[in-house]
């Protein structure tokens, strides 16, 4: 018998800090200075924002960049970083603090820049909650993935990363370990986040487990545990 | 017609948004909300808390509302500190700080603040705190002013106030001074039911455009806002005769006058002169609008522009994207938090990009879709009363734990 899966989701609360950069020099002294909340809000969070309308877009940081100082590599090679390889906020923030100080090596006039519209720094508050979505087998996991919010989405697969220092979702990590399925953890872990919005990543996951159900009757993939 | 309640909303935002809703509401049972402004119809303010009142109400929250009393006095003075706030240039008496205290604390002798959180609406009611510094309860001010200059002897003045509450929430971080106190965001929101935003018959849009005499043999071009300076309708009806030589189309100016803003006759005038007697431009005065006529107006059009120089949060434009419209915003206030240039629709900053705006977006209509598109998903996702309802609710289950960066909810 799996372990029963309960639903978590997440929300939060915008806090104005009265921060702001207007250079590269300044958004360096504030991701330096800044606390780990924050750091939380403008990268993690930024998975929640402005995702829906598909706007290739995952970090405000880099696109402050983009736009406000019109420092395109910069800004991509921030968008670039990879969550679940910096999955502490720690180790996030010195990420962020190397790959703008390599760029001072490339491009010191990039730091000479002002721009028209600041930087604000916010901070968060995050409240995680539990649902009454259940997973008991990948049956009921299949029609909670269908019917849980984009939050409780967001929640397991982005946010989780961070919570438990993990290189991995909380789905894949259930998937393997009590549904005894590892192929299909491994496909759901390998999706980019960055190539969907929270919807299509709820749309992708179900195709997953769609196309391993196939496989499976059709006797092409070994058949895990109670699924 | 009657209210809508979380069920009807379920149609528009979904039913996990809803089910979220009461989740976060079934950790709050019997905790309580008084939310207290000057006006109760009339205004941004009033309208949104006519809708969200009873919304947090069916959600178990105990919510009241009450409105503070004056006289033409009161308000007269509430009128030049808003316009002050806003960056108006003023002097003040002493006597008038007085005479605003006065009637503050007469306000608070009649009313009973006995709920677990006080929402105090703008600055009109912002010094009832000044009787109520030993309490028990939380204490917010929520301030919908555009505070980005505000007049500095007035600010001196009422900034020790705001000090003196438990936190602040602002619509933008543009709009935030420097406090010793919490700041939140929360943006302004529209109510997708209400009157100005349900969906319409098209029978009833065609009547409502015959009877103002507007044809649709061609594009139309609208901007629908005050007739005040700051909105730059002539800057718009000079970006239209630009546009104009490459397309066909036609420019509705629609508007009501500021009862109290001298001002607003003479640029009325203006706008007058500005367009002659072309038979495209065709400009409309309301005293006041009606809701539906509004929406009807909204949604008839092609192109809808918000050309501002100055703006609060102007949620004209989240109504125009809630209803798919392909939108010109001038890139002020909280219109770049709702605009994403290129995405969500044009962002510009003179007569000639507003222009250049209008014969694109005609002459693209696949873009303009597509921006419309991700527009009306940004206020979905955004701008809907909805997503006020979860602030305030998370408002109330985190004041309590300022500090905390995260908060777990356990039964």
């Amino acid at each position: 018998m799996a372990d029963v899966f309960q639903f978590l989701s997440s929300a939060s609360l915008e806090k104005l800090t009265g921060r702001k950069a207007e250079t590269l020099d300044e958004l360096l002294n504030l991701i330096n200075t800044c606390p780990d909340s924050s750091i939380f809000y403008h990268t993690f969070s930024a998975y929640m924002k402005m995702r829906e309308i598909r706007l290739p877009y995952n970090n405000d940081f880099s696109y402050w960049i983009s736009n406000g100082l019109n420092e395109k590599a910069l800004a991509e090679k921030i968008m670039a970083t990879d969550l679940s390889e910096y999955n502490t906020l720690r180790s996030l923030r010195l990420r962020l603090i190397d790959i703008i100080e390599d760029y001072r090596n490339q491009k010191s006039e990039a730091f000479q820049k002002r721009a028209d519209d600041p930087f604000h720094l916010f901070d968060i508050i995050r409240v995680v909650y539990l649902t009454d979505k259940f997973a008991y087998d990948l049956k009921s996991f299949r029609e909670a993935i269908s019917t849980i919010s984009i939050y409780s989405i967001y929640f397991h697969f982005i946010e989780c990363q961070l919570e438990k220092d993990l290189q991995t979702n909380d789905f894949s990590t259930w998937i393997e370990s009590s549904l005894n399925l590892p192929d299909l953890a491994q496909m759901i872990k390998r999706i980019d986040l960055n190539a969907y919005t929270l919807e299509g990543l709820r749309t992708r996951i179900l195709q997953l487990i769609d196309g391993y159900l196939e496989e499976i009757s059709k006797g092409l993939t070994s058949a895990g545990l109670d699924y | 017609m009657k209210a809508p309640t979380l069920f009807d909303y379920k149609e528009v935002v979904g039913p996990d948004i809803i089910e979220e809703l009461t989740i976060l509401a079934s950790h709050l049972a019997n905790r309580s909300i008084k939310m207290v402004n000057s006006t109760a119809v009339g205004g941004g303010v009033a309208e949104m808390l006519h809708c969200i009142v009873p919304l947090l109400n069916e959600l178990g929250i105990q919510v009241t509302w009450d409105v503070i009393q004056g006289d033409q006095t009161f308000f007269d003075i509430t009128k030049r500190f808003h316009n002050a706030l806003q960056g108006q240039e003023d002097y003040f008496k002493e006597d008038v700080f007085n005479t605003y205290l006065a009637y503050n604390e007469k306000n608070n002798d009649e009313i009973d603040f006995g709920e677990d959180l006080i929402v105090i609406h703008d600055p009109q009611p912002l010094a009832l705190i000044n009787w109520n510094q030993r309490r028990k309860n939380k204490w917010v001010w929520r301030c919908h002013v555009d505070m980005s200059h505000p007049n500095p002897q007035v600010w001196r003045f009422l900034k020790p106030f705001v000090e003196k509450y438990d936190a602040a929430i602002f619509s933008s971080p543009l709009f935030s001074p420097e406090l010793n106190i919490a700041q939140y965001r929360f943006y302004p929101a529209i109510d997708p039911l209400s009157d100005k935003n349900r969906d319409l018959d098209a029978v009833y849009i065609d009547r409502v455009l015959m009877q103002y005499g507007i044809p649709r043999d061609r594009p139309i071009v609208t901007q629908i806002s005050r007739y005040d300076p700051w909105k730059d309708p002539v800057g718009v009806i000079q970006a239209f005769k630009m546009a104009r030589k490459y397309v066909d189309c036609r420019l509705l100016l629609v508007g009501d006058k500021a009862a109290d803003d001298p001002e607003s006759e003479k640029i009325l005038e203006k706008v007058r002169a500005e367009a002659g007697d072309d038979p495209d431009i065709h400009i409309l005065l309301f005293s006041p609008s009606i809701a539906t006529e509004i929406n009807a107006f909204q949604r008839a059009s092609d192109i809808v522009i918000q050309k501002s120089l100055r703006e609060g949060f102007a949620l004209t434009v989240s109504e125009a994207l809630w209803k798919r419209r392909p939108l010109i915003g001038g890139a002020v206030g909280g219109i770049p938090a709702q605009i994403i240039h290129g995405h969500t629709g044009l962002l510009v900053h003179s007569v000639e990009g507003a222009s250049l705006g209008i014969r694109w977006l005609i002459n693209q209509p696949d873009f303009a879709k597509q921006l419309a598109e991700n527009g009306h998903q940004r206020v979905k996702d955004e701008f809907l009363i909805t997503k006020s309802l979860k602030r305030y609710l998370l408002l109330l289950l985190t004041l309590d734990k300022q500090k905390e960066q995260t908060i777990f909810l356990s039964y």
